[in-house]
């Protein structure tokens, strides 16, 4: 039987695990929304963050805050880079050669991971002011599992407000409406596309850093199970749907770290659980808890 | 003898009411024809009667057996075959396959028949073959019928499609808006097809057009839509006098003659 | 003339399997698995190309099918001593254990129960579109990998299978690609395979023309999975072992990077790219060894080949997006009108 205690431990850890995946679905569920295209990439992205990071302090000897910020803007630089090299050129190509493109791309990703940084995993830097316990009783829980969700939530306000409020915002509303119309409106496609992966990829970053900081082994395929949960995450929130890709995270999360807990002897089965669930969510409701429907003109 | 009978059908898609209790009856050997404003409800009242769009209210019968909300695959079988407004054929696919493909639903022998080549599938496609030949003479397509589809030109490409179409049997043919794009010539030329195809083919046609030309020189009977709503019905000479006929169109009569 | 280039086939045919003698005589042991590997890339390339290149259907989902048919192919091939010795840790279920088939009728299983399965999984997700269909397969492919793992008392679980009899051999691997060839080339030149055209070209055409998606998608993706686990089952005893990790996502790469190459829809193409990618592959490997030029060693950097692989399917998609052959296929009129030979009668059928 399980007590409250636990039961409140299992929460917590649920909640920050979700505020990583839906940190990640955001990237997924922008782009999606812009360009109608899973980005496969953004998982990779996200792994390679992580090593920005830890060069920067293991290398470069930077203050931990210094290197994260620089790994933040490099990813964003990345993410930029992914879109111009990877994605612009066949905008108007079959959506099944963008899909190979990024297929490509990530596993381009990847494999340089493997040439440059090595196969074997390393070890991300602890910040003893985050990754400290606090004591609580008899119960101890790490700082960062308040700290996740948090940055999560400041994040997300953060990007609402640059949504709904700013310009910048607006041109992203309008070319994720349709980038044709924005384009001849004088909206800048190239332009607010680029910043759309800037963004999407910073949150990634962030939640690399954060995923970093709580599973502290980077290696070169981290972010393939990560980025295909926050995907799934974005599924179940309906993709395109920023609040949607949050709350299918947290769902997500939550659920998983549950059912494990909950049911101990299922536990191997603990990475089919997502899919599981993103293919009843694709059968029953494909367009997410959120989504509307969009019907094909015949 | 009554084929096609549509009973106050409607279709609205969220609130929106894209055709309102729409009333049809086709009969064998008719051309009855489908005019009205653009984003009136044409292509719409199409596509629940070819069971792209499953109506929101109303019933779709053929030879008296309710067919509506059934797949498009399921009703083509049946006999009713259709032409789309935006041109849709298989662009990779040559000319002949193009017409092929429309004779499937008909094969009988299963795929490993198909894929060993027995007798069987031998025969149907040696038949198929046959038709598709014989259709493609007819609408005098014989000779690209190696080319790519999407070679040929608009007006053959138009007949193609109709081609295609004739290959599954239909008993009725629904076209939306066989002249569009046309010059004079071609249109011409295209009503004479229609009859004649009508007559071949012992058909029924359901039609979709905007060349008055067309629509007053070959229609036993025409359909107005307004917004959705049906706001006139009658025989050409009653459509050109019909006071509501006239408003709906006043302004932009022009393009449409 | 229809006979004379079944003829030409024949004699195709003939020529290959003595080409196949000659190499199997003359070949030292790596070499002859490089060509079994090409052969098996073959049926695999071939069975996605089914779904994705002909059919239209963008799936991602072909490493579990291998893995059921690898998985199946190896239960029921391999000695009772030796799966005794691989079910140390967990005992093999009855009556597994004890049961077995030969070679050939154990692909044959194998090849069906992936169909079985592609079908238990095509009939629900084949509602899907696009790129919702191309990440439920995915995420079918990974659920039965993790289920094999998971499934301890039949699969063995992470640790694998161990000491699969080697029956696959070059007869084998290129007489199962041969009938590949053979059976889906008749497939798609027949009334199904335009119908799969048709579906791939425009869905809504092809629904209007009374071709049912549902049905032919489902077939398609049936026989798809047929022999992508008939092509599971070679590799798995062509390696003598196999595990989960075999099966990941990343296996399905390679094989989309081959029908990419060749060209979605070129039974021709997917052969000749199936040959350019293996060997490629093994013709790469000395980027990830270290090398001796004289007194110079240069270290050899470890995935630098998959960096090549990755930047060669990207660079395919951007640049040549139709491939090697596009939708163009070899066939003997082609090679004819080449040569200057009087064109075939109109209306004839390729082949």
């Amino acid at each position: 039987m399980m007590n409250l205690s636990t039961f409140f431990q299992h929460l917590t850890n649920g909640i920050s695990l979700g505020s990583l995946y839906a940190l990640v679905a955001i990237g997924y569920t922008m782009v999606y929304g812009t360009l109608r295209l899973i980005n496969f990439a953004h998982g990779d992205v996200f792994m390679m963050t992580t090593y920005f990071a830890f060069y920067g302090v293991a290398t470069f000897m930077l203050p931990w805050y210094v290197s994260f910020i620089l790994a933040i803007i490099l990813t964003a630089a990345l993410g930029m880079l992914l879109e111009i090299g990877a994605y612009r050129p066949l905008r108007d190509a079959p959506k099944i050669s963008i899909m190979i493109s990024a297929i490509g791309a990530s596993f381009l990703l990847e494999n340089l991971a493997v040439v440059l940084f090595g196969g074997r995993p390393k070890a991300f830097p602890s910040v003893k002011l985050l990754t400290d316990s606090i004591q609580w009783g008899t119960v101890s829980i790490q700082k960062l599992t308040f700290v996740i969700p948090i940055v999560t939530i400041i994040f997300l306000v953060g990007l609402l407000y640059l949504i709904n409020h700013t310009k910048t915002g607006m041109a992203m509303r309008a070319v994720a409406k349709d980038y044709e119309t924005a384009g001849i409106m004088g909206v800048n496609v190239n332009k607010t596309i680029s910043q759309t992966f800037a963004i999407g990829s910073m949150l990634a970053a962030v939640g690399g850093i954060m995923w970093g900081l709580k599973f502290p082994q980077i290696a070169p395929l981290m972010g393939v199970m990560p980025g295909l949960k926050a995907f799934i995450a974005a599924v179940i929130g309906g993709i395109g749907n920023i609040k949607g890709a949050v709350i299918g995270g947290f769902i997500l999360g939550i659920g998983e770290i549950m059912i494990v807990a909950f049911l101990p002897s299922l536990s191997g089965y603990r990475d089919a659980f997502a899919f599981i669930f993103l293919i009843v969510i694709l059968l029953f409701k494909p367009t997410g808890i959120t989504g509307e429907k969009i019907a094909e003109k015949v | 003898m009554n084929l096609l009978k549509v009973e106050n059908v409607s279709m609205i898609f969220g609130g929106l009411t894209a055709v309102k209790e729409f009333n049809l009856d086709l009969n064998q050997g008719e051309i009855v024809a489908l005019i009205g404003p653009n984003g009136a409800g044409k292509t719409t009242a199409f596509n629940m009667i070819t069971g792209v769009y499953r109506p929101t209210i109303g019933r779709i019968s053929y030879k008296g057996n309710d067919i509506t909300g059934q797949r498009p695959d399921q009703i083509t079988k049946q006999g009713i075959a259709r032409t789309f407004q935006n041109i849709r054929l298989f662009k990779d696919l040559t000319v002949l396959d193009n017409v092929l493909i429309a004779n499937h639903l008909h094969l009988k022998s299963n795929f490993l028949e198909a894929t060993f080549k027995l007798p069987r599938y031998r025969r149907e496609e040696k038949r198929i073959l046959e038709k598709s030949l014989s259709l493609l003479e007819k609408v005098g397509l014989v000779d690209a019928q190696n080319e790519k589809s999407s070679s040929l030109p608009y007006g053959k490409q138009r007949r193609l499609e109709i081609a295609r179409a004739l290959a599954t049997n239909p008993e009725i043919l629904l076209l939306d808006e066989p002249a569009a794009g046309m010059n004079p010539k071609e249109t011409d030329d295209l009503t004479e097809f229609i009859r004649q195809i009508r007559d071949e083919f012992h058909l029924s046609i359901f039609m979709i057009e905007h060349h008055m030309q067309v629509v007053m020189g070959i229609s036993d009977r025409i359909c107005v839509f307004d917004h959705g709503v049906t706001i006139a019905e009658g025989n050409p000479y009653e459509i050109q006098n019909n006071q509501k006929v006239i408003e709906a169109y006043l302004g932009v009569a022009e393009d449409y003659a | 003339m229809k006979q004379k280039k079944t003829l030409l086939t024949v004699i195709s045919i003939v020529v290959l399997f003595l080409g196949v003698y000659l190499a199997d005589q003359n070949l030292d042991s790596y070499k002859m698995r490089i060509l079994n590997l090409c052969a098996i890339y073959v049926v695999l390339g071939l069975s996605m190309n089914l779904i994705n290149g002909f059919t239209g259907l963008f799936s991602l989902g072909h490493a579990g099918f291998m893995a059921v048919g690898a998985y199946t192919t190896a239960i029921l091939t391999m000695p009772d001593v030796v799966k005794g010795q691989n079910f140390f840790m967990v005992p093999m279920m009855k009556p597994l254990d004890t049961m077995h088939v030969p070679f050939f009728l154990a692909l044959l299983i194998g090849g069906i129960f992936a169909g079985i399965v592609g079908y238990l999984i095509g009939a629900p997700a084949l509602r899907l579109r696009g790129d919702y269909l191309a990440i439920a397969t995915l995420g079918f492919a990974e659920i039965i990998r993790v289920v094999f793992t998971n499934i301890q008392s039949v699969t063995n679980g992470a640790l694998g299978l161990k000491g699969i009899p080697e029956s696959s051999n070059i007869w084998w691997t290129v007489g199962v690609a041969t009938v590949t060839v053979l059976f889906i080339g008749s497939l798609i030149n027949s009334s199904y395979g335009r119908a799969f055209k048709a579906i791939r070209e425009d869905e809504i055409a092809a629904e209007s023309m009374g071709i049912s998606l549902f049905k032919h998608k489902v077939l398609a993706f049936t026989i798809g999975a047929f022999f992508a686990g008939v092509g599971g089952g070679l590799l798995g005893s062509l390696m003598g072992t196999i595990d989960p990790l075999m099966f990941r996502f990343f296996l399905t790469f390679n094989i989309l990077l081959i029908i990419i190459l060749g060209g979605m829809g070129s039974i021709t193409g997917t052969i000749i790219s199936a040959f350019i990618i293996t060997i490629g592959g093994e013709a790469l490997r000395f980027l990830d060894e270290s090398m001796t030029i004289g007194n110079l060693v240069i270290p050899g950097i470890s995935g630098l080949r998959m960096v090549v692989f990755s930047a060669l399917l990207m660079i395919v998609v951007l640049f040549f997006n139709r491939g090697i052959m596009g939708t163009n296929e070899f066939t003997w009129d082609r090679l004819f009108a080449k040569f200057g030979k009087k064109p075939l009668a109109k209306g004839g059928s390729k082949q």
